[in-house]
């Protein structure tokens, strides 16, 4: 239940802030305060936000913001983006637009220009919202995260890593450092659709699909649907349909029926459950031709 | 005068530059050394028995300096009122209630009030005021609390605060004669006004003890009811009204006044309340939901013969302005048009909802989006164009009201603004995606300005022209971004003669200005526009008199153009104004003036059947759409949107476009997407994350059409449109999509998930 009355725009909490410099300093702290109320602070868009109008509190705030080695792109070999970027930042790199047009689609979709401004990708996803914008283009682009600590570190799948609301399996003295996104092959396709009730909103519902093309052929590809469930899901049953198949109207048609039988989405504040399962169909399907058109398929 | 030299161009504001280079200073750039941070305890419950409230805790927190519930309140118990000065009589008094006392009607009523040196003490305070409820039922629909045992949400033992009605001919004789007859039944929701600035001000004692309240509100005359609450002769509280990031109807009602006097009265420091967008959701007042049933008969040519309707509205919590806003429904009801047999009945009913109270429209945006989609229906069923039908029953020049029998003397421009908003839309747009469909829609309505004329309503200007040739104005118009203060200026300017830059305006300052009226009912322009017209005329007189006698010339053949007084037929022959004035002030000839214009008076009317005069004037208007309506996402996309309205004159043709645009634009929110949601009296959408309206990028051109007929009542015949401009667009846009895609939505707003849900229901229908 909101707290529906107490937000002043000030944080009326005591906490004790640190904004170290250097990687090393912020895994120091998080393995000092691992059993604190300890929280990470990248953007802040949305922890500073739940600080001020659901009593989210915390003892100690870790900023990540002015740490250099996480402010980093490299676009080398797929894509590797560091902790610290800001979406905006993201949204700029030619590679991102050219190459991974879901992941391009979903941030130019998200709130405001002020807030892509402050706001980061892993705060998107450890924020593990079922709405978050960019995890559905993450998990159809297969990328990873990689999760450092005092103790060592680790690469996990954005689509392990979330595991409900507000969920994931990073532990309390690990960092989020970098989003690793795996080189896309020739002749595939990306595509993201949202629906919001406004132009800058939370989704109703999102979508990502990425698609593998050889000839005629859907090689392999991935159909994500956020907003839907507890949290993005693959619709697999619908993916299976499509994959090693001639690709055509039909079986697009076919294929976002499925998609759309196997979420489960409910009834809230901003769509209905009808809605969203009606809307998962006709996204689907036009994910898909955007997606087989920028693959070079031919329908 | 020959020819408007400032009255009638696209001039940037008084204010424009102060605006944008944020120097303004609104309501909360303001504070004061020593000055204390308020808070208000809200209620937990819509519904609830105050068993106990214990503020013990509270008080010994450090830092906290005052603690006030309702038996600290002087008058806690008054009525409401919004400006007026006449008697109205107690059909219309409701009760004022400044802290909940025994039982709170709804969720977020005011229990206690918290002043303390910080907002952080202010919140922590509140936290540790005890209180001590028992829940009761409550009554959460105006049609259940309507009925014989409902839960009672006041003390009296009805829940209907209100009743009104008017009729003329005979409905049931006008039924038989109908060839065709339509019943439904439409539902509108709770909406909030979205200002971008909260409610809120600053409140400190002066040095002659008079209690000083700078607030951004509509109506500054309420430094009365303060006063009356705090038991204080009246002159001693005064409002300074700052200029206000939108009012909408909102900052029409007390908002944080009464409750900064307290405060500062108890303490005796300076005191500071702002309410954040949360509590500015839920605390504050709502557009009234209604449920409208209506029946209307027509004969084959489309001609109307009788309209019955029967409007149901949830006044929340607290009657507040809702007899008023419930008697304007009534009024508008029939809409513009001629119908012989009429009959209406409107019940205004507390809910333990949020209250309701004006919110821009005021009555007159709910019974639109009814009669303006049965017009709609029939027009299809006859099949009749949109624009025929109206043709074929709207009021013209010498008509008269169909509810009221008001007859209207002054230019009605119907159906001239309809025709040419229609013709506007042009060519189709094509559309090629067979999922995308597109179609068109046609609204026309009527609006009042000016205050219900039984209100005696007045307003008052001080002119002062100084010996430099640079005029002093003080007008306690309140200014809610509309442009009513820079308006003033203009006449002052285009009578005199001088340029904008050599005024200055002081305004609405209770002790220092010359009461104006509230800035409200759409009522500036024609009346403090009037007075103040009045006011720059003696002057003038007296300028040209003076200039006449020096210029040895009749005074019908000067004018004042650019600083000089000028002999109209030989334009090298004039005097610079600061010499006239120079010779005024030798002769001892008054430079200055207040003057006050009066409205059309009337007696209040028969509130079972009203008659007669009620409004001084009405503005007409109509609104034209083009929509694209995507068959399997619902979402609607507005391609063209016209707004056409006979202004009378466009003082500030900016401003009156900007009024157009913003107005089409709010009743857009109200017909696609805005609705508060209160479920059990509980609001579910606290803040602009749940409660939508459109954003930039959602908004369509807009194309406003000014229609200029001179008719109306204002100075240089202008007529009041900032509520006129939001009243008639939403039914436009449902009927466009009906034209698109065959549904037609009777529950707003008409959101994507209606929309689906309306086209899989007639599928499988057919």
């Amino acid at each position: 239940m909101i707290r529906l009355t107490n937000n002043t725009k000030i944080l009326t909490q005591e906490f004790e802030y640190f904004a170290p410099k250097t990687l090393a300093g912020a895994l120091d702290l998080l393995y000092r305060y691992q059993d604190k109320n300890t929280r990470i602070l990248a953007g802040g868009t949305d922890l500073l936000v739940k600080m001020k109008t659901i009593g989210l509190d915390a003892d100690y705030l870790i900023s990540i913001k002015e740490i250099p080695e996480l402010k980093f792109i490299d676009t080398d070999a797929g894509l590797r983006i560091g902790a610290a970027v800001p979406l905006s930042h993201i949204e700029k790199i030619e590679k991102v637009r050219e190459k991974y047009p879901a992941l391009y689609e979903s941030i130019k979709s998200m709130a405001a220009i002020a807030i892509r401004n402050m706001a980061t990708m892993p705060g998107n996803i450890c924020n593990a919202s079922p709405a978050g914008d960019t995890i559905p283009p993450l998990i159809a682009y297969e990328a990873k995260l990689k999760l450092v600590s005092k103790r060592g570190e680790r690469t996990v799948l954005v689509e392990d890593f979330i595991t409900g609301v507000g969920k994931t399996i990073i532990k309390r003295d690990e960092l989020l450092t970098q989003v690793i996104i795996p080189e896309i092959s020739k002749n595939s396709g990306g595509a993201f659709l949202k629906k919001g009730r406004v132009k800058a909103d939370i989704a109703k519902i999102n979508l990502a699909v990425c698609l593998k093309r050889e000839g005629e052929i859907c090689k392999d590809c991935r159909i994500v649907l956020g907003s839907v469930f507890i949290k993005a899901v693959r619709a697999k049953k619908a993916e299976e349909l499509l994959r090693g198949q001639v690709i055509n109207n039909d079986l697009i048609i076919k294929t976002a029926k499925k998609a759309s039988e196997v979420i489960k989405p409910i009834d809230d504040i901003r769509s209905t459950a009808e809605y969203r399962t009606e809307l998962a169909r006709v996204m689907t399907e036009d994910a898909l031709k955007l997606a087989w058109g920028r693959a070079g398929g031919e329908l | 005068m020959s020819e408007f030299k400032i009255v009638g161009k696209p001039i940037p504001r008084d204010d424009a530059w102060a605006k944008v280079t944020g120097e303004l200073k609104y309501a909360d750039d303001f504070s004061l050394p020593g000055m204390l941070y308020a808070k208000v305890l809200r209620s937990k419950y819509p519904a609830a028995k105050i068993i106990s409230i214990n503020t013990a805790k509270a008080e010994k927190l450090n830092g906290v300096r005052a603690v006030l519930t309702a038996k600290d309140v002087p008058h806690n118990e008054t009525v409401t009122r919004f400006g007026q000065s006449s008697e109205v009589g107690k059909g219309f008094e409701g009760l004022y209630r400044v802290l909940a006392d025994k039982k709170v009607r709804f969720m977020g009523e005011a229990v206690a009030l918290v002043a303390a040196d910080t907002e952080e003490i202010a919140e922590k305070a509140l936290d540790l005021i005890e209180v001590n409820y028992e829940t009761l039922p409550g009554v959460f629909d105006p049609v259940e609390a309507m009925k014989p045992g409902a839960y009672l949400v006041g003390e009296n033992n009805s829940n209907i605060i209100g009743q009104f009605g008017c009729s003329q001919g005979d409905i049931i004789k006008g039924f038989a004669e109908a060839d065709i007859i339509i019943e439904d039944t439409y539902k509108v929701p709770f909406v909030d006004h979205a200002y971008l600035e909260t409610e809120g001000g600053i409140a400190w004692i002066d040095d002659y003890g008079v209690i000083n309240i700078r607030v951004g509100s509509q109506v500054i005359e309420h430094f009365r009811d303060v006063a009356d609450v705090l038991g204080l002769s009246h002159n001693k509280v005064r409002y300074i009204g700052t200029m206000m990031g939108g009012g909408f109807g909102g900052k029409e009602d007390i908002t944080v006044e009464a409750y900064l006097a307290l405060l500062t009265w108890k303490t005796k420091k300076p005191v500071r309340l702002f309410y954040t967008r949360e509590e500015s959701i839920l605390c504050h007042s709502k557009r009234h939901p209604f449920v409208m049933k209506y029946k209307v008969g027509a004969k084959k040519d489309g001609k109307l013969v009788a309209l019955n309707a029967e409007l149901i509205s949830d006044a929340g919590a607290y009657p507040y302005l809702s007899p008023w806003v419930n008697l304007y429904a009534t009024v508008n009801a029939a809409g513009p048009y001629c119908i012989p047999n009429v009959k209406v009945r409107t019940y205004c009913v507390l809910t333990n909802n949020t209250f309701t109270s004006a919110n821009r429209g005021f009555g007159a945006p709910q019974p639109n989006v009814v009669y303006e989609s049965l017009m709609d229906e029939l027009a299809h069923k006859l099949n009749i164009s949109p624009l025929e039908i109206r043709r074929r029953n709207c009021l013209t020049t010498g008509k008269s009201l169909s509810t009221t029998g008001q007859v209207f003397k002054t230019y009605v421009a119907l159906p001239e603004v309809a025709e040419k908003a229609w013709e506007a839309l042009g060519e189709l747009a094509k559309c090629e995606d067979k999922n995308r469909k597109v179609g068109r829609g046609l609204a026309i309505g009527l609006m009042s300005y000016g205050r219900m004329t039984f209100l005696h309503d007045s307003s008052r200007c001080y002119v002062r022209l100084e010996s430099d040739g640079s005029v002093l104005i003080r007008s306690g118009i309140p200014d809610l971004g509309g442009g009513q203060v820079s308006l003033l200026c203009q006449i002052v300017a285009e009578e005199l003669g001088i340029p904008m830059s050599k005024i200055k305006i002081y305004y609405s300052d209770t002790a220092l200005t010359p009461l104006a009226g509230t800035t409200t009912a759409t009522r500036q322009t024609y009346m403090s526009g009037n007075a103040t017209l009045k006011a720059a005329r003696k002057i003038r007189k007296r300028i040209i008199s003076k200039a006449a006698e020096l210029l040895n010339v009749n005074p019908d053949k000067l004018d004042i153009i650019e600083e000089k007084v000028i002999v109209k037929y030989n334009q090298s022959q004039y005097l610079p104004l600061v010499e006239v004035i120079k010779a005024c002030n030798t002769a001892g000839i008054e430079l200055f003036c207040e003057v006050q214009f009066n409205a059309p008076f009337t007696i209040v009317p028969d509130l079972s059947n009203i008659r007669g005069m009620t409004f001084p004037d009405f503005t007409f208007g109509a609104q034209a759409v083009e929509v694209a309506v995507d068959t399997e996402t619902g979402q609607v996309e507005i391609l063209k949107l016209i707004t056409c309205y006979d202004v009378g004159k466009a003082i500030n043709p900016l401003s009156v476009e900007g009024q157009m645009e913003g107005g089409s634009i709010y009743g857009m929110g109200y017909a696609l997407m805005e609705e508060v949601i209160i479920e059990k009296g509980i609001t579910m959408t606290p803040s602009f994350s749940e409660y939508i309206i459109p954003t930039a990028a959602d908004v369509p051109d807009v194309k406003a059409i000014l229609v200029e007929s001179g008719g109306g009542l204002g100075p240089y015949g202008a007529k009041g449109i900032g509520e006129p401009a939001c009243s008639i667009i939403a039914p436009a846009i449902l009927n466009a999509i009906y034209d698109a895609i065959g549904v037609r939505i009777k529950n707003l707003p008409a959101t994507p998930e209606k929309i689906i849900r309306a086209l899989k229901k007639e599928y499988f229908e057919k």
